[in-house]
């Protein structure tokens, strides 16, 4: 790795000061021959790896193929995996050096909205490219990251419409973790549900520190609120690692999916695989993707996954499709620009269209985020998800949700001239953020 | 035993500052003055990684001076580092101004996402510099004072005070997690735009923040030198040894204590309030009580007692921190792991401690070889 | 913003720009009357079918792979006179009902996998179960089930299924299963089920409008008098839904299970407390001798916790895999191995690490930070970095009534086992011959060693034993949570917490630790939150700690100075 001992020496070397002169032998690096790098930006350790790690597989898989395929024009693709190890100003740290220092095309890379906020700074400053495959809260919009995973409206809303309709749900337990995404994610369901007359005291929300584990309490309480007389279901925005104690305490405490319905936006094949699902079966979650969306595209994709990872039972989930979508448009938006430059990329990203996992196209819409449809899948005793229910057309991601005070009236149109992540359509102006 | 040690600067003493101003001389004009394309020009990104080194240096000399000197164990030490840089990142929030993304005039994005209507007491005065800075000394001050006057004065010592500064870390984390408490949460403090009116993504800032670290560095260590030197710092290294006996001899111990430990936290807030600008983020992940016991291990690396050394030893970990997670990223920790095992095994004094090893053998092979 | 892309072609979603906002709700609005226009016309399409009750119609509405089908065949199989009925039910509980979309034709397969003829019961010759399509459920179609098995297993001879029939009519408040609920009532001889049957009569006929009032005001009574969570749920939408007398009575009903509940939620609380309590021992009992008695900062204790929850992990993948019938044991067979495992570890650990460092506590606390990030990344090399499953055996699952109480056994298992492992520890310190010389070695090393006790060896395997507790720690832990190469990092704190307020060195001191700061920890969660709950109890133990420096148990004598 003759990058890395020259980084080491220049290091070493502006640490001493004076002797950075025996190190520099080398000029910056050439960008016109040689690979595409592509930088990955998934946590290796700590506590990210645990959802991370499978990203960061899934994007060496792909760019595996692709250099099969003959590469990028004409060049090969190089990945370049660091570690940002769950540590949120590490993240930054490393962005910087994938794109100053290992002058990447674009970064495939973080999970938790603060690792994004995180690095959001950097790529602006540096103008490269960051895909973003995790649902999330919206309410951003930047030119250099593209928004893969599902905005609010393109789950939560959704799911808490589907809980309204056929199991007649008339109380509502908003449950989550406590940091942006659910807060978020309540605050518009809140003012949501009560824009369909949900009254208040019909609501019951509760935040809980990452990685809770004694959920004895907070169970026993939601048994509480469901027993008053009212169907009642739990909308969870619990992160990861809570889940699995989480659902353990239902099982325990006997709250059957027909008594009192989960459906959740953060727990997927890869978190029901750490799980007994038997107790759960007929929980729900809402995502874009499940696994057992049956179609000869996924079905491909599944058997190369595990052909890759050489584990035959090795399941797949919702932002790892993402990935693909990201890193198809990606592939299709530098072709169509001809160059790996960002201004040329960015601009071409717009309106690419890619096949998706679950049989339709994805399309990059103007605001960075994308079209996807939406399902609701069952908790099934094998730990898969069975679909119940799915959206008729695609949903545009919604970046500034409608049901927020304060971005109710912004909108995001990066193509010209207008070029803008928080358009104030009530005041016809452009926001500070946007350069 | 050494007399050099009773100066105020020794040899090791004059090499850390040279190195010091070099770079705090050199740095600027190989990045600002030297063209891009030059062998020598030393990329921005670069600035910004040394620049928090520096940070971390600063902190951990902050913590050598109560652990090495005072025999206190803080296992907290990244809360006073956390705190200075909320006092920090508060200021640069009330600086976007109407550039955030919601263009609120007063509250910060998160508020207004959030639907807060009003800026929170505690945010109150922070758009203005000099009560920034202030703030940055005195929080973490005043929380060390308090912790400190409490657990001196009850004679908490030992593993005691080491798990109860952990809890203190942890409470502080957890409660800074919460959204309630109007300190952004997870996400924290990020998306700064201006300090003292200047872009801090400007290569000029990180540069000047560079210097800012470099100087904060140096005059961190001198008054750390100038405290164990002194008369005063003679009691403290007693207590260190012996505090009953040095009780017994009519000396205020707790007093001392509190003195020296306030004095490291507001060098320790000194040093968040450098880093919370040069990567750009402040959230609650600083307080973890991991990170507080890195902090520790940098110190043991370098060599504990010694001051050079844990700045030395800041240096190093990190450095080989940045250099493993891209280089082995999926084993990197046990490189990390392993460092910390053979440095606690083979090193007990240290890196300095090793080359004081090696001088001291070779001062002892020469009379042997001229006899 | 909200935009729906309608087309999938991308030319018409690069087509919807700022300017088109209208157009798009619009689009919105029309494609939801759309929408209800479609489902007005399926409605009226299926309209004359739901008339017809015929056996053959039920078994169609199960081949049309729609929910709303599926949901009405199954309130109308009761009725339909199928002699079939119950093994259809059955199979489509168990998963096992298939069907044959083109031919329209129903099936269902034995345990064995063997097909049969939903319409007759025949065995289904020449058909392979590939071709078929699954019956597939949902919530909705899982309640009609559910109580459709419950009228149809109310004989059943298996009085625990009888119970459970008893309690899914209570839930469904079915009015057709009342003479169902009646005939079975008079043949129904074991007292429990009996009550049962009857709080199910109750609940059917008080919900039902249609009976007479007096009837309907006794069945409230009993509902009243059954007094759980269930009951409030049913008084308050029988509350909800009348008037006159009968809501009067609920509401009355349903203030007096609440104030009833109201009072059980202390003893509530102080079982999760103790649960909780159990959980912080467990974890916290084996850093109690590794640290509380030998003075080493164990910083890799978490890990060994999670060492033994991994071998959890494998045991239970190797009865999955070599011995299915050892799947309920699994835990007893994981108990001992862990403690094996990771008393090697630990063991390992010391005489590599830790023997060079006594005397410098502060220098352990660097060192098993070390081990425990290289611990922590092999487990993660090893087994990645995803959650692993780790199953309940059955004994563990399930619940039971303690009055207005509702007790799951894994939790009550993990409370004796956590009281176990304190007493066998407490033995073995107190009356073996290795737990005298293990005390006489932390008191005082040096004379310790002039008696002839081999230090070395008595440091080795004290550090064995606490590692090898925290793994067997580690194997109950793998019930509740996470078994990820995290897991020990989400207990090491709590457990110096408990350690520390307990008082170093005293084992009672743990145990009573653990269990105070469970209970207030649940007793100020419902107050205050958890997080806030947790801040606070963490402030308390720094006060705490200022007023007892040495925490609740201080050894007194030589060893404090030492």
């Amino acid at each position: 790795m003759s990058f890395t001992r020259r980084f080491m020496l220049r290091a070493t070397g502006a640490a001493i000061g004076g002797a950075l002169a025996l190190a520099s032998t080398g000029a910056a690096f050439a960008q016109g021959a040689g690979p595409i790098k592509v930088g990955i930006l998934h946590s290796l350790s700590g506590t990210m790896a645990i959802s991370e790690t499978t990203l960061k597989d899934v994007m060496l898989m792909l760019i595996e193929e692709q250099n099969k395929k003959g590469g990028l024009l004409g060049r090969k693709l190089e990945p370049v995996v660091v570690d940002p190890a769950s540590n949120w100003p590490l993240f930054a740290e490393k962005a910087r050096e994938l794109i100053a220092k290992d002058k990447v095309a674009a970064t495939f890379g973080c999970w938790t909205s603060v690792s994004r906020k995180s690095v959001l700074p950097v790529f602006e400053e540096l103008n490269s490219i960051l895909f973003y495959p995790v649902q999330y809260e919206g309410e951003e919009s930047s030119r250099n990251i593209f928004y893969t995973g599902a905005a609010p409206n393109q789950q939560a809303i959704p799911a808490v419409d589907y809980l309204m309709e056929n199991e007649k749900v008339q109380r509502w337990v908003l449950a989550g973790t406590d940091y942006v995404y659910p807060r978020t994610t309540n605050r518009i369901l809140e003012a949501y549900l009560k824009s369909k007359g949900v009254k208040q005291e019909d609501i019951m929300i509760n935040y809980t520190p990452f990685g809770h584990s004694d959920w004895q309490t907070i169970v026993a309480n939601i048994k509480k609120f469901g027993s008053a007389g009212k169907k009642t279901a739990v909308v969870s925005t619990i992160n990861g690692d809570a889940n699995v104690p989480f659902y353990k305490e239902l099982g325990n405490a006997g709250i059957k999916a027909t008594d009192i319905p989960v459906v959740a936006f953060s727990v997927g094949e890869e978190e029901l695989a750490g799980i007994d699902t038997k107790p759960l079966v007929g929980h729900l979650a809402a995502w874009n993707y499940f696994q057992s969306v049956d179609n000869p595209i996924n079905k491909e994709f599944i058997a190369k996954w595990r052909a890759f990872t050489k584990n035959a039972k090795r399941v797949t989930n919702d932002p790892m499709e993402a990935h693909v979508i990201g890193f198809n448009m990606w592939v299709k938006a530098v072709e169509k620009a001809g160059t790996i430059d960002s201004d040329a990329v960015i601009d071409a990203m717009i309106g690419v269209s890619v096949p998706n996992l679950t049989g339709g196209y994805s399309t990059m819409m103007p605001n960075h985020h994308i079209t996807k449809p939406v399902l609701i899948g069952e908790v099934q005793a094998d730990g898969q998800f069975n679909t119940v229910w799915q959206t008729s057309g695609l949903v545009v991601g919604d970046e500034w949700s409608d049901y927020l005070e304060g971005s109710k009236d912004l909108i995001a149109d990066w193509r010209k001239p207008l070029s803008c992540g928080n358009f104030n359509v009530a005041t016809g102006k452009c926001g500070g953020a946007a350069k | 035993m050494n007399p050099a040690t009773d100066r105020l600067i020794d040899t090791r003493g004059y090499i850390f500052l040279a190195v010091l101003s070099a770079a705090a001389v050199l740095v600027p004009i190989l990045t600002l003055v030297i063209p891009d394309e030059s062998a020598f020009a030393m990329p921005p990104y670069l600035v910004a990684l040394f620049g928090k080194y520096l940070c971390f240096a600063l902190l951990a000399v902050a913590l050598d001076l109560v652990w090495g000197y005072c025999g206190i164990l803080s296992l907290g030490h990244g809360a006073f580092f956390a705190l200075g840089g909320y006092a920090m990142g508060m200021y640069l929030m009330r600086q976007i101004g109407t550039r955030g993304v919601y263009a609120h005039p007063v509250l910060p994005d998160f508020m207004v996402f959030l639907n807060w209507k009003e800026l929170p007491v505690a945010w109150w005065g922070f758009q203005s510099f000099p009560y920034a800075m202030a703030m940055v000394l005195l929080i973490p001050g005043l929380l060390a004072f308090i912790f400190g006057w409490l657990a001196f004065r009850s004679r908490v010592t030992g593993v005691y005070l080491s798990i109860i500064t952990q809890a203190m870390t942890y409470a502080l984390m957890l409660a800074f997690f919460r959204n309630d408490m109007g300190f952004g949460g997870n996400n924290g403090l990020t998306d700064f735009k201006d300090l003292l009116g200047f872009n801090v993504q400007a290569t000029e800032t990180r540069v000047a923040l560079f210097v800012a670290s470099c100087i904060a560095l140096g005059g961190g260590y001198l008054v750390a030198r100038a405290v164990v030197t002194s008369k005063f710092g003679k009691v403290v290294i007693a207590i260190r040894d012996a505090e009953s006996r040095t009780r017994f001899l009519g000396y205020r111990v707790e007093t001392y204590k509190l003195a020296v430990f306030v004095l490291s936290a507001m060098m320790a807030g000194l040093a968040g309030a450098l880093y919370v600008p040069q990567v750009g983020i402040i959230n609650p992940g600083e307080f973890s009580p991991a990170n507080s016991i890195e902090a520790v291990i940098w110190v043991a690396v370098g060599g504990r007692g010694t001051l050079v050394g844990a700045a030395l030893g800041a240096f190093m970990v990190n450095w080989g921190k940045t250099f493993f997670t891209g280089a082995l990223p999926e084993y990197w920790l046990f490189a990390l792991g392993g460092l910390f095992v053979l440095v606690t095994l083979f090193m007990p004094k240290g890196v300095i401690g090793l080359i004081d090893q090696y001088k001291v053998r070779r001062a002892s092979k020469k009379p042997t070889a001229e006899g | 913003m909200t935009r729906y892309a309608q087309g999938r072609a991308p030319a018409r979603v690069q087509a919807i720009s700022l300017q088109s906002q209208a157009r798009n709700r619009f689009i919105e609005t029309f494609s939801l009357l759309l929408a209800a226009a479609f489902v007005l016309m399926a409605a009226l399409l299926i309209a004359p079918k739901a008339r017809a009750q015929s056996p053959t119609d039920v078994l169609t509405y199960l081949t049309t792979d729609r929910f709303p089908d599926t949901e009405r065949a199954l309130n109308e199989i009761g009725t339909s006179g199928l002699a079939t009925a119950p093994q259809i039910v059955e199979a489509l509980a168990a998963n096992r009902l298939l069907f044959d979309a083109a031919a329209r034709k129903l099936y269902f397969a034995d345990e064995s996998g063997a097909l049969f003829d939903a319409a007759t019961g025949a065995p289904a010759a020449g058909i392979s179960p590939d071709d078929l399509k699954r019956v597939r459920l949902n919530n909705a179609v899982r309640r009609s089930l559910n109580a459709a098995r419950g009228a149809l297993t109310l004989m059943s001879p298996d009085p625990a299924r009888r119970r459970a029939a008893a309690e899914a009519v209570f839930k469904s408040r079915d009015a057709s299963a009342l003479p169902l609920v009646e005939s079975a009532l008079e043949k129904e001889s074991t007292p429990a089920i009996r009550k049962k049957l009857e709080e199910a009569r109750a609940a059917i006929i008080a919900a039902d409008a249609s009976a007479p009032e007096a009837r309907r005001l006794e069945s409230l009574e009993t509902l009243k008098e059954r007094g759980d969570q269930d009951a409030l749920g049913t008084l308050a939408t029988i509350a909800a839904a009348s008037e006159g007398r009968v809501k009067t009575s609920a509401e009355a009903g349903v203030a007096a299970i609440q104030s009833r509940l109201a009072m059980w939620r202390n003893v509530q609380n102080v079982w999760y407390g103790l649960s909780l309590g159990s959980v912080l021992l467990l974890a916290a009992i084996g850093l109690a001798i590794t640290f509380g008695v030998m003075g080493v900062i164990n910083m890799a204790h978490g890990e060994m916790v999670m060492l033994g929850a991994y071998t959890t992990f494998v045991v239970q993948e190797w009865a999955r895999t070599n011995h299915p019938e050892l799947m309920n044991y699994s835990l007893f067979i994981a108990i001992p191995l862990a403690f094996l495992v990771t008393g090697a570890v630990g063991i390992f650990i010391e005489r590599v690490v830790i023997r060079f460092l006594y005397g410098r506590p502060l220098e352990t606390l660097l060192a098993t930070f070390g081990i425990s990030l290289i611990l922590q990344q092999a487990v993660r090399t090893i087994f990645g970095a995803n959650n692993r499953e780790v199953s309940a055996p059955a004994f563990m699952s399930g619940s039971f009534d303690f009055g207005a109480l509702s007790i799951g056994y894994g939790r009550m298992w993990i409370i004796v086992f956590a009281m176990a492992v304190f007493a066998a520890l407490l033995f073995v310190l107190r009356a073996t011959s290795f737990g005298l010389r293990m005390r006489a070695v932390t008191q005082n090393r040096r004379m310790a060693s002039s008696m002839g006790i081999d230090t070395n060896r008595i440091d080795a395997l004290a550090f064995g034993l606490g590692s090898g507790i925290a793994g067997m720690a580690g194997v109950a832990l793998s019930q509740i949570d996470n078994v990820s190469p995290n897991l020990g990092q989400s207990y090491i704190i709590d457990s110096f917490m408990v350690v520390v307020f307990g008082g170093v060195g005293n084992l009672w001191g743990t145990l009573l630790g653990a269990l105070t700061l469970g209970v207030a920890n649940k007793f100020l969660e419902p107050v205050a939150g958890a997080v806030l709950g947790k801040i606070l109890l963490l402030v308390f133990i720094i006060l705490f700690i200022q007023k007892r420096p040495r925490g609740l148990f201080a050894l007194k004598g030589r060893a404090v100075e030492a």
